[in-house]
């Protein structure tokens, strides 16, 4: 027995010690990365900014409309054809922020299914403009959002005397305008719940699943995958299972700027990682930990190096006819995107402790 | 006591909408080795497999239908873990060898004796657990960089009071070289009736830190309701005699306050009993050494990782791209893998080379299906580990439609870079 505690005694001690230690080590916290700043960087900076000027720019497209559909004429139909263009170029900035107000609720699909699903059903609409009903609350996501505006007001290699002619029809007309009505409706109510979500945001600090920055962190990831995957892989035919490109699965190929759409995706992602302040962005929060240098190392070299494939080409390149001309600069892209998802994907929330699954035990 | 947590545990798992994202939502699922066979029921019938469950807990924690309660826990539940290797638990490994075990104990009588091999077995069972794991935190990526709590300290920096603490770069080492010092020495304090109520203490406080700063689920109940077994018998009945007075719960629980008379039951058992006892206490003891025989570093290839009490040692992330190549027409595809999988299955799976063969085989034939001729997979597997610098984690130019899974060193896993 007494040898017993002799063993045991000093390891007591320790154990005590140990967790005196824990009790005076008070001072100077300030290694650590606030991640409250963080959040409220994003808030104020990007989110509000994003969904606002989105929001503005999706209620001109309905006043547009609303316009166009009383008197169409040519000029009309160019400015519909306008606002279309400002208000999808608006939205990739805040695309990625798919959560909190953006995200699932009970029927409602997320806003960025909602808003941009494509590719779109012809089919289903065609069926709508002739004379078909539609509701733009059902599950036919992929009949109404701004990729349904696009088919609607561009046509499918149609000359824009033919696109006006077709709103002779009075059903294309209400159409139109619902669906307008309908994007700009769901892009306001999300940008105004941000006034009250976003201190319920900022104030949900932890890392966990559930907290501000597992949400904000995973619906970038996702939107930076889906640029890879759905802007790229499948239209340029490199899913397994595909065996010739398919650019009828582009984003926006009837007003021909998926490339440019692509980009703006792109950089409003690179813009997410760094922020508008390098110093309060996910950029700093990974710098600050351990191993982190070196993954912004990584990260911005591999950034640097897509920038520069999509700037070496035309920004309104028509992909639809690079995809069956001249594919492989489009296939680089797309191999040095996969090559960066590590860096966004499991290096980043490795390091940061961020979780990236709803449920508990990762390994207990 | 067991049978309470056991009914807690499963209705928190159905009341998080569990048994749909695990089983029921998910297209392909990650086998056991050697339980390919096993495969999800239908969602209702889920339903059912849980609520038996949750009816057997309350069974064996009342006393009522002991047997067949242990019988139908230990089915439905060890049934349910096979499902998916994605949401491998030690601690749901630990729950399925006591359930086990509750199988062969006698029923409790209404003087609550228990042979004493019971009480024993669970503490081996535990003391083993906990020493284990003790054991596994010995070595120099954990004492000496303190790592993966590196990582997950800062991580709870937000935390009321103890976050500033545990931002801090010293913390980490304590907090290992604690976690280490506790896990190998706190069974032989429960065991030391001296150092007992400390060491309970010790439990109690342990756990709770743990439980609050990651996500693990009801692991800490389940230890910190599974100690008490340490304690005396005279100390139990004290306890019992306790709740007996309590209104009501005396009766549900079958419990009469009168206790008479201290210490186990003496039965001599028979000798099957005494040859599985020893065959199970030997594979505990040897089981989790096998990694011995595997090449390489243990933690990256994870070869013998399982079913060794190896708990919360390393903190790793993977990114897996999983090419497949037609063999006629040499076209060869990038997959989507949450076209099949789930987040929490991918991120497994990422890390994890059993894992990944599985997936391989199923996207073969899964595109086998879809037309390709003769598909080839291969992976390009990046993965951190503790945060290093990521790497390949396999051989990318292997076809894994070429590789079966079994116990002999998996050859195609690339060794850790020095």
């Amino acid at each position: 027995m007494k040898r017993l505690m002799r063993f045991y005694l000093p390891l007591l001690l320790i154990l005590a010690l140990g967790q005196g230690c824990n009790k005076d080590d008070k001072k100077d916290p300030d290694t650590s990365f606030n991640r409250v700043v963080m959040l409220e960087h994003y808030r104020d900076a990007l989110i509000k900014p994003a969904y606002s000027a989105a929001a503005a720019e999706a209620a001109a497209l309905s006043q547009a409309s609303i316009e166009f559909t009383a008197n169409p004429s040519a000029e009309g139909l160019n400015n519909m054809k306008t606002k279309w263009t400002a208000t999808i170029l608006a939205w990739q900035k805040a695309c990625m922020f798919n959560f909190g107000p953006a995200a699932e609720q009970g029927v409602k699909k997320s806003l960025q299914e909602e808003l941009s699903t494509f590719p779109v059903n012809l089919s289903k609409v065609d069926q709508i403009l002739a004379g078909g009903t539609y509701n733009v609350n059902d599950f036919n996501r992929d009949a109404r959002g701004l990729l349904t505006i696009e088919y609607v007001i561009f046509g499918n290699n149609q000359s824009s005397e033919e696109v006006l002619q077709a709103f002779e029809s009075s059903i294309r007309k209400d159409f139109l305008n619902a669906l307008c009505a309908d994007v700009a409706s769901r892009l306001l109510a999300v940008s105004n719940q941000w006034q009250s979500y976003g201190t319920e945001f900022v104030n949900n600090s932890g890392t966990d699943a559930g907290s501000s920055v597992s949400a904000l962190y995973n619906q970038f990831v996702g939107s930076f995958e889906a640029i890879k995957n759905f802007k790229f892989g499948l239209p340029l035919g490199l899913r397994p299972g595909q065996i010739a490109a398919e650019p009828a699965l582009l984003e926006a190929r009837f007003s021909k700027i998926s490339f440019r759409l692509a980009k703006a995706h792109f950089d409003a992602i690179a813009e997410v990682y760094r922020g508008k302040d390098e110093s309060k962005a996910l950029k700093a929060y990974v710098n600050s930990v351990t191993g982190g240098k070196e993954l912004v190392n990584t990260t911005e070299a591999q950034l640097a190096l897509i920038e520069n494939l999509f700037d070496n080409q035309n920004v309104n390149l028509d992909m639809e006819e690079m995809i069956l001309t001249n594919p492989q600069p489009l296939i680089d892209i797309h191999t040095e995107l996969q090559k960066h998802t590590k860096n966004f994907k499991s290096d980043m929330s490795s390091l940061l402790g961020i979780a990236i699954t709803f449920s508990s035990g990762d390994g207990d | 006591m067991f049978g309470l947590l056991m009914a807690f545990s499963t209705l928190r798992f159905v009341w998080l909408g569990w048994i749909e994202d695990h089983y029921t939502d998910t297209i392909f699922h990650f086998h056991y080795f050697g339980f390919s066979w096993i495969e999800p029921l239908s969602s209702p019938a889920l339903y059912v497999v849980h609520l038996l469950m949750l009816l057997a807990s309350l069974g064996i924690a009342t006393g009522y239908f002991y047997r067949i309660s242990a019988v139908v826990l230990f089915f439905t539940f060890t049934y349910t873990e096979l499902i998916d290797l994605t949401y491998y638990l030690n601690h749901y490994y630990f729950v399925s060898l006591v359930c086990f075990w509750l199988m062969f104990m006698p029923e409790p009588g209404s003087n609550f004796k228990l042979p004493a091999w019971c009480a024993w077995l669970i503490m081996f069972q535990l003391g083993l657990v906990y020493f284990y794991a003790g054991l596994a935190k010995i070595n120099t990526t954990w004492l000496l960089e303190a790592m993966p709590l590196r990582i997950w300290l800062p991580a709870h920096n937000d935390l009321p009071i103890i976050g500033s603490i545990l931002a801090l770069p010293e913390s980490a080492w304590v907090f290992s070289w604690c976690g280490m010092l506790y896990d190998i020495s706190i069974p032989f304090l429960l065991l030391y009736s001296r150092t007992r109520s400390l060491a309970y203490l010790l439990v109690v406080v342990f756990h709770l830190l743990t439980g609050l700063l990651f996500q693990i689920g009801v692991f800490p109940l389940v230890m910190i309701g599974s100690t008490i077994i340490f304690f005396s018998t005279e100390w139990h009945h004290r306890f019992l005699a306790l709740v007996g007075r309590i209104p009501l719960a005396g009766k549900a629980f079958r419990i009469s306050a009168s206790q008479d008379g201290n210490g186990y039951l003496n039965t001599n058992f028979p000798s099957w009993l005494k040859f599985m006892l020893i065959v199970h206490v030997a594979f505990q003891m040897l089981f989790p050494w096998r990694y011995l025989l595997y090449p390489g570093n243990l933690f990256w290839t994870e070869e013998g990782y399982r079913f060794s009490w190896r708990v919360m040692l390393v903190e790793k992330a993977g990114d897996a791209a999983f090419y497949v190549k037609d063999s006629q027409t040499g076209r060869e595809g990038l997959v989507n893998n949450r076209e099949f999988l789930n987040a929490h299955q991918e991120k497994q799976m990422s890390f994890q080379p059993d894992m990944i063969l599985q997936f391989a085989h199923f996207l073969g034939n899964h595109y086998k299906n879809k037309g390709v001729h003769e598909p080839e997979v291969r992976a390009e597997v990046y993965v951190t580990m503790n945060a290093r610098k990521s790497e390949l984690l396999i051989d990318p130019e292997v076809n894994l439609m070429n590789v079966e899974d079994g116990w002999a060193p998996k050859k195609w896993i690339l060794p850790l870079q020095p």
